[in-house]
């Protein structure tokens, strides 16, 4: 085992992002799989920062706005992600309350959080524990993807309900914010070089 | 872009840099990084065979998971039906395209294209691998597979019919059709066929 805390770049190693070989620092593509291999990408943070911000303002639209329009029987109610969640409440749908909250509000709310969080300690070099950050930027990585769950369920009732004044569902303005908000979190996290986070704070233990 | 003396037996983590020596792994044990907790290697188990079943099998559920309604409605008297396609065009036929090609591509383009991928991985191992050619499509179609395999939602889209049954349930009588059926065990058979694939495996067949 390798003496706790020795990186790549210090043995002269570079890993390939796309293949994940070793590479000889000296090279300037990866051996196995000919990519561009580079020490890191400081650029990234910067990208990851923009598409963050666009996500977190795109939110708000996403939540102020209705996200499905219901015609029943003449009457027409507009639902925000909100409102449809406390119908289900309401009409003892519980459960599946809660896996739509998790989805629609929980889960985009704590990805632009926990990302301002994670890059806002890398570019400032805030002093928050490097495995507890790494650790929920693995969470966000994983459960970016549930918000999707909103979507589906909302292409499938537009499909299903058209039947006139009777009885017909449509997507309301919201679901494309919201839509938006999914595709630049995951966007965000993807752009972003995590190599960078071990690298800058243990600048900050030496310094210290 | 010739192999340099690098130790093949060092390994970098991904997302953190730290150097960490390879070890031999007792089957079904994850080696994780010492310093991040970032999943590093776990022993290989694919069977190149038993790869090649799975998505033989996943592939003949596909046309009709994708084309046989998933959810029926039946209301005073009527009977409406929704397949996964229909549900997403019916979003961007009232002008939510960004809503439409979200659930299109995670539904249906990026399960499809990633199976597809997958048996001409397979088919190109079994060739051999020995023309140039061969290792040039190999090698791009595993480049690839890291952004299939995460615009690949299976997994959510079959929690989304529950949800939208659960939903509708309000309003009128909700059915599961055939295409419940097959979008199920397409979901179930690519599960199982993520689980026995593994890239960093797939990358050494490019070594010898
Ligand atoms: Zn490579
Ligand atoms: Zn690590």
């Amino acid at each position: 085992m390798s003496e706790a805390g020795t990186q790549g770049k210090d043995l002269g190693l570079l890993l390939c992002n796309v293949c994940h070989k070793v590479n000889s620092a000296h090279l300037s593509h990866c051996c196995r799989c000919g990519e561009a291999i580079s020490e890191r990408d400081y650029s990234s943070l910067h990208k990851s920062w923009a598409l963050l911000l666009t996500a977190a303002i795109l939110l708000i639209p996403a939540n102020i706005y209705p996200i499905t329009t219901l015609v029943n029987q003449g009457v027409v109610t507009q639902d925000t992600i909100f409102s449809g969640i406390k119908h289900l409440v309401d009409s003892d749908m519980l459960p599946i309350a809660i896996i739509v909250f998790t989805a629609s509000i929980l889960v985009p709310w704590l990805k632009i959080i926990g990302l301002a969080i994670y890059l806002t300690a890398i570019s400032f070099h805030l002093p928050i524990p490097k495995r507890l950050l790494m650790g929920g930027f693995h969470i966000i990585e994983w459960i970016g993807r549930w918000s999707m769950l909103d979507l589906f369920v909302i292409s499938l009732t537009v499909a299903l309900v058209n039947m006139g004044q009777l009885l017909d569902a449509k997507p309301a303005p919201a679901a494309t914010a919201f839509a938006l908000v999914i595709l630049l979190t995951q966007l965000a996290a993807k752009v972003l070089d995590t190599r960078l986070l071990w690298d800058r704070l243990e600048l900050e233990h030496d310094a210290n | 872009m010739q192999d340099d003396a690098v130790d093949q037996t060092v390994i970098l983590c991904r997302a953190c840099d730290m150097a960490v020596r390879k070890r031999a792994l007792p089957s079904g044990v994850r080696a994780l990084c010492p310093r991040c907790h970032t999943a590093l290697y776990d022993t290989p188990y694919c069977s190149i065979n038993g790869m090649l079943a799975l998505c033989v099998a996943a592939l003949a559920f596909y046309l009709p998971a994708n084309l046989f309604p998933v959810l029926e409605l039946h209301f005073l008297g009527s009977v409406r039906t929704a397949s996964v396609v229909e549900g997403a065009m019916a979003v961007m036929s009232l002008g939510y395209w960004v809503v439409g090609v979200a659930v299109l591509t995670a539904a249906v383009v990026a399960p499809g294209i990633l199976l597809l991928s997958i048996l001409g991985q397979i088919l190109l191992i079994k060739a051999g691998l020995k023309q140039g050619w061969q290792r040039t499509t190999y090698e791009w179609l595993l480049e690839q597979h890291g952004l299939l395999s995460q615009l690949t939602m299976l997994e959510i889209y079959v929690i989304s019919f529950l949800v939208s049954a659960f939903q509708l349930a309000d309003f009128s009588d909700i059915y599961f059709g055939v295409g419940t059926f097959c979008f199920t065990m397409l979901f179930l058979v690519t599960l199982f066929l993520q689980r026995e694939y593994n890239l960093e495996h797939m990358w050494s067949y490019l070594d010898v």
